[in-house]
């Protein structure tokens, strides 16, 4: 197999004037513009300095301040160094990385201000966010275990989701009568929230670590499914007719054309999908777990721990960025032959 | 016997109440080795006609014959081409042309079938451009892929659904003689039904030159083209006899649709009222 073009020079030469085009482009111009900081970059360094500066050298109010080491410190010491080597790591997206960074050094900033500084509000309901941090080195044990119990749980109940789901669907939107069948039952359950099965998924299955996987399962099920039924209905008719031509057997033309064809819509259901199964996850914990991410919140709830709540949240926003981030990826990778864009 | 036989065919659709008809009592045979273009004004049913012979769409009556035989349904046996979508984008280009050649013939042998694509993909220029995905290509480049997939699938047929229909000239000019050129290097030249609604085009490319009329689908007239190949553009295109012929091709065509376009007129006149 030579990579040069033997007789077919003349082809390159004389046709294709667009397809020439699309290989000089844009993308150089980025990446040859030398990295400079703007005034943006710049507010956003010095809003964290502020931070920095107002954290370590000011004392926080009595009620609001924390004895020991400042993991609060640590944190507004760090987010600017990530946000530099974002900048440097990928340029396309600076604005965007700009504008991110811009909106949390100002939300950490006025909250050390208002509650840490000044303590405006009842310390009690509201607290300053050194005492937030220091939540994370007190309970990061109980935290990690429940971590790896919710995550376990997410994953298992979200991947059977996938794996019936998928097959089902695909199944049932090729077939126009399984499909004429489904859809309007699809349509009427798939509404209902999950966690409405929880009592009797705990009541028929032996632990409750299998019941919420069962109502993680259910509520991951439906956006899929429908996405994917979707998606297959709705195959460009034109493409299946190129497949047809070939003369496939079926479980080729479903797994090599129906399944990426409709694979856009199958993402979108999925993506659904997930971010309902944290919440079925956090809904299902508060029920009835005794450990996870929800049931620490709802557990500090319940003796009013306030610091800790916010903590619980915030680690339970940071691991949703995290899943969301590799779902992304995983997206990006399956469908990039969709917006592959011109070179 | 006739390679290609369409025997009687009316293609009617709709409901008992309203039923039109798109095809009506069609009857041609194309030898083996010819190479046939279908033209006429749009609604006169040349795609129904290229979709039943790849057994997209079954005839209401009448049979279509292979070699004498009815065709049951598309087999690897009829390679088609269309205006565009003829690619799956989810496919590199080798992969496309892979996965056709690999799954058309049901071959095994996984080296052999990539040989063959890396052959084709060189043949039309884009050995170059082998991992790109469709999407990211012209539609020139497209369009060759689309001819490189049904050369290596090797059928016995060739179907083309105004295949340079939706380039700029320049790209039609150069991708029919890609055609030709791949066609007429084989010892045992393939059949090919060509649907265009361009005169010259049909000319350029044909033996024969069937013209459609519409409303209801029916074959007006089968036009032989007399010119040797291989056919040079500058010489044919200034000479005699082409002018004529494409005069009278250009005259059966513009009568089909000055009637069209009257009936349409009438139509949209007794509407209003």
């Amino acid at each position: 197999m030579a990579d040069s073009p033997k007789s077919s020079d003349w082809l390159l030469e004389l046709g294709d004037a667009r397809g020439k085009e699309d290989w000089t482009g844009k993308g150089i111009a980025h990446a040859v513009s030398g990295f400079r900081l703007g005034a943006e970059e710049a507010a956003v360094i010095g809003i964290f300095g502020m931070l920095l500066l107002l954290v370590a050298s000011v004392p926080n109010a009595e009620s609001q301040s924390v004895s020991g080491s400042n993991l609060f410190l640590f944190v507004a010491a760090v987010l600017p160094v990530v946000f530099v080597l974002r900048l440097l790591a990928a340029r396309e997206d600076r604005q965007k990385t700009t504008d991110l960074f811009l909106m949390l050094g100002m939300l950490l900033l006025i909250w050390e201000v208002i509650l840490g500084k000044l303590d405006l509000l009842d310390p009690f309901l509201f607290p300053s966010p050194e005492r937030v941090f220091d939540v994370f080195r007190v309970d990061y044990r109980i935290m990690l275990v429940g971590m790896i119990s919710s995550f376990s749980i997410l994953l298992s109940g979200y991947l059977l989701g996938l794996v019936v789901a998928i097959p089902l669907a695909l199944f049932i939107g090729w077939r126009k009568r399984a499909f004429d069948t489904a859809y309007p039952i699809a349509k009427a359950v798939s509404p209902i929230p999950p966690t409405v099965y929880l009592p009797y998924a705990i009541v028929l299955l032996p632990t409750f670590s299998s019941a919420s996987v069962f109502v993680l399962f259910i509520g991951a099920f439906w956006p899929i499914f429908v996405g994917t039924v979707n998606g297959v209905f709705n195959i460009d008719q034109r493409i299946l007719n190129s497949a047809r031509t070939l003369g496939l057997k079926e479980h080729v033309m479903l797994s090599r054309i129906v399944l990426p064809a409709a694979l856009p819509s199958v993402f979108s259901g999925a993506t659904i999908a997930l971010i309902m199964s944290f919440v079925t996850l956090t809904v299902a914990e508060m029920i009835a777990a005794t450990s996870g991410l929800g049931w620490y919140i709802e557990y500090q709830h319940q003796y009013a721990n306030y610091d800790k709540v916010i903590a619980g949240m915030i680690l339970m926003a940071a691991c949703v960025v995290i899943v969301m981030w590799f779902f992304d990826r995983i997206q990006k990778h399956a469908l990039r032959w969709q917006n592959a864009g011109r070179l | 016997m006739a390679r290609l036989g369409l025997k009687d065919i009316t293609v009617s659709y709709g409901t008992n109440g309203k039923r039109t008809t798109a095809l009506h009592n069609i009857n041609l045979n194309i030898e083996d080795g010819d190479f046939v273009s279908l033209i006429g004004p749009s609604g006169c049913g040349k795609s129904t006609l290229l979709d039943l012979v790849a057994g997209l769409r079954t005839p209401s009556s009448g049979q279509v014959l292979i070699d004498g035989h009815e065709i049951c349904g598309p087999g690897p046996d009829r390679g088609m081409v269309f205006q565009d979508y003829s690619l799956f984008p989810w496919m590199s280009a080798l992969e496309n042309v892979r996965f056709a050649v690999e799954h058309s013939w049901a071959r095994t042998d996984k080296d052999e079938s990539l040989e063959i694509a890396n052959r084709y993909l060189d043949v039309v220029g884009l050995s170059s451009f082998r991992h790109k995905y469709p999407n990211t290509l012209s539609g020139g480049m497209r369009q060759r892929l689309a001819i490189a997939r049904m050369f290596a699938m090797n059928p016995e047929i060739f179907l083309m659904d105004e295949p340079f229909g939706a380039l700029d000239s320049l790209n039609r000019v150069f991708m029919q003689d890609i055609l030709v050129r791949l066609w007429s290097k084989d010892a045992k030249r393939k059949t090919v039904l060509f649907v265009t609604h361009d005169v010259d085009e049909a000319i350029l490319l044909s033996d024969k030159v069937v013209v459609m009329t519409p409303t209801p689908g029916k074959i007006k007239e089968v036009v032989k083209v007399p010119f040797s190949r291989p056919r040079k553009r500058q010489s044919l295109f200034v000479s005699q006899d082409y002018i004529i012929l494409r005069s009278k091709l250009l005259a059966r065509f513009s009568e089909e649709m000055q009637k069209d376009l009257e009936k349409q007129e009438k139509e949209l006149i007794t509407w209003s009222i």
